[in-house]
């Protein structure tokens, strides 16, 4: 650690740089990672609402809520410990302000998926009243706004708001499943009364129930994985992050290996001497983990400090425990990228560096 | 006996391309012994110097190192003697660029496990003229300077030898007399055995002994003096 210290205290400038590259990946890496937790709650925060572990949807809708149709009745026969059936349709909102991508889940009010009221009323006390994500609060909605929909005549209020209610990035209207039923068949409600789209499962055993032949059930992160887009977004995020260690090694190697060539003669002089090979290592090794960690902890400081300026549009969510976990993989793979510049010094031959 | 070369001989290549580097020696040097190997470039002086020094093992004989049979130890165990039994002067000086003088011998301290007391570090530097200097980092210091800080690191926890190889050949003559009047002095007053290579023939009445290497053939030269 001496050696390793020394020399960066004598050489600021040269080991400025590397720090500097590293702080600036582990700051990608940081951001990446709080980008790609975000934008995976924008699509399933409503889910993770639910607290359930199962969802039962048709065979034949390939696990898309959107695509599924069931009797309500199924529910029943099933015999979870709790279930709740969901409606749910897609739509443009519109309070004469602002028009908006919404999702309306039609819920019934005493099933467990109902979701806490953060402000408002605590039930759909109105006929075609909503309780709204609260995301629509920022976006210029506010309780007692009246919503057009673009895909029906009937008119929404807003009666309250919840918290932490998106649904494959498009804000969630909680309405009374019966509402709901209106909204999407019209005079053909009463008919279709008992068709919704899911039944939400919560039960631990859930693996063990029996469904009909054309249904199926699924585990809730199963379900989530199936969302349009979700997966693919989040792998490609994931990519990325990986990439960014591969290059973060990458960089530390090259960078190091270039250090350690032009100190062959030095490190020669001093195994002359009798300075042992992994004294010198170490010293390496040491030395590229006091630039990574100082790169990683002013990174980490950076994206917390960025986070804090971003619009809420912009889609962060940083989770302190993923932080830590990549910032130590940082610290890691650039401790391995050192390795060549280890490999390089152990080869060294003293008696060729004072010239024998 | 600090240092002993018995029937050492080195040779590269082999058949029509083999070299004797260094023919059949026998050399001994005491403590308190100030030594000379003199002789014109490739004459081998280098090899003889490494192979003393345990950087490189002779193709024949024995080199023993304050009782230590260098062909017995292994490389680990080789670079081991080098650290607590030679220090090492060398032409081209073997200062860390990037640390102070005192943090040259704090290296030292630190990896022979801190066995010179820090009043004998001072002393050290008082002796060779260096207290003044102990902050100043190589690129700040004249080539004599640079020497005698190297001087201080080979001398640092007391060696049985010091082994140098051409430490005036950057200096001009006062610095080049300076140093060998220092290295004199360290090695009476500390019992060390130094060996010096050099082809510097104005240095000669410094030295208790010369030897002459004449093509990988070392003698000691009684005619040097005259």
């Amino acid at each position: 650690m001496f050696l390793a210290w020394s020399e960066i205290k004598r050489n600021k400038l040269r080991f400025l740089l590397i720090t500097s590259i590293l702080l600036l990946v582990s700051f990608l890496v940081f951001f990446l990672s709080g980008l790609a937790a975000g934008l995976a709650n924008m699509n399933r925060e409503a889910v993770d609402k639910w607290h359930a572990q199962a969802v039962v949807l048709t065979e034949e809708s390939d696990k898309s809520l959107y695509q599924s149709s069931l009797d309500k009745g199924e529910a029943d026969g099933l015999g979870a410990k709790e279930t709740a059936v969901i409606g749910q349709m897609g739509s443009i909102a519109d309070n004469g302000k602002v028009k908006k991508n919404v999702v309306l889940f039609g819920i019934e009010p005493e099933g467990f998926i109902m979701p806490k009221v953060s402000e408002g009323e605590v039930a759909f006390s109105v006929e075609n009243g909503v309780i709204a994500s609260d995301v629509l609060k920022d976006e210029g909605f506010a309780i007692g706004d009246t919503l057009e929909l673009s895909s029906s005549d009937t008119k929404l209020e807003i009666i309250g708001f919840t918290d932490q209610a998106r649904f494959n990035a498009a804000p969630v209207l909680y309405i009374d499943l019966d509402d709901l039923q209106h909204l999407k068949f019209g005079d053909a409600a009463e008919i279709n009364a008992d068709l919704v789209n899911a039944i939400v499962v919560k039960d631990t055993n859930w693996s063990k129930l029996k469904v009909p032949e054309d249904l199926e059930i699924i585990e809730v992160e199963n379900f989530i994985k199936n969302l349009p887009g979700y997966t693919e977004q989040n792998m490609t995020l994931t990519y990325m992050i990986y990439f960014l260690f591969v290059i973060s090694a990458a960089i530390v190697a090259i960078f190091l290996y270039v250090l350690t060539v032009q100190k062959i003669s030095m490190f020669g002089l001093m195994k002359a001497q009798g300075i042992s090979s992994g004294y010198l290592a170490k010293s390496v090794v040491a030395q590229t983990f006091i630039l990574a960690t100082i790169g990683v902890v002013v990174g980490f400081g950076l994206t917390w400090l960025a986070g804090s300026f971003l619009p809420s549009a912009v889609p962060v969510q940083f989770d302190l425990q993923t932080m830590i976990i990549y910032g130590l993989i940082l610290i890691t793979v650039a401790i391995l990228g050192a390795v060549i510049s280890v490999w390089t010094i152990i080869r060294i031959d003293p008696l060729e560096a004072i010239g024998g | 006996m600090v240092l002993e070369l018995r029937n050492a001989k080195k040779t590269f290549g082999e058949g029509n391309t083999l070299v004797e580097a260094l023919k059949e020696t026998n050399f001994k040097v005491e403590r308190g012994e100030l030594v000379a190997v003199i002789g014109p470039s490739g004459s081998g002086k280098s090899t003889f110097l490494t192979i003393a020094g345990g950087l490189q093992a002779p193709s024949e004989g024995q080199v023993i190192i304050n009782g230590n049979e260098l062909s017995k130890l292994n490389e680990k165990q080789r670079s081991k003697i080098r650290l607590q039994e030679i220090g090492f002067i060398l032409q081209a000086s073997n200062l860390v660029p990037f640390l102070s003088v005192d943090e040259q011998l704090e290296l030292l301290n630190k990896v022979k496990k801190g066995n010179m007391p820090n009043d004998e570090r001072q002393q050290l530097y008082k002796d060779l003229g260096i207290t003044k200097l102990r902050k100043s980092y190589p690129s700040d210091l004249s080539g004599g300077e640079r020497q005698r800080v190297a001087i201080a690191k080979a001398l640092f926890s007391n060696p049985a030898i010091i082994l140098a190889d051409e430490p005036t050949a950057s200096l001009d003559s006062d610095r080049a007399f300076e140093v060998m009047e220092l290295l004199q002095h360290e090695t009476k007053s500390k019992q060390t055995a130094t060996i010096v290579v050099t082809h510097d023939i104005r240095l000669i009445k410094y030295f208790d002994k010369v030897y002459r290497m004449t093509d990988g053939v070392l003698e000691l030269d009684m005619t040097a003096y005259e």
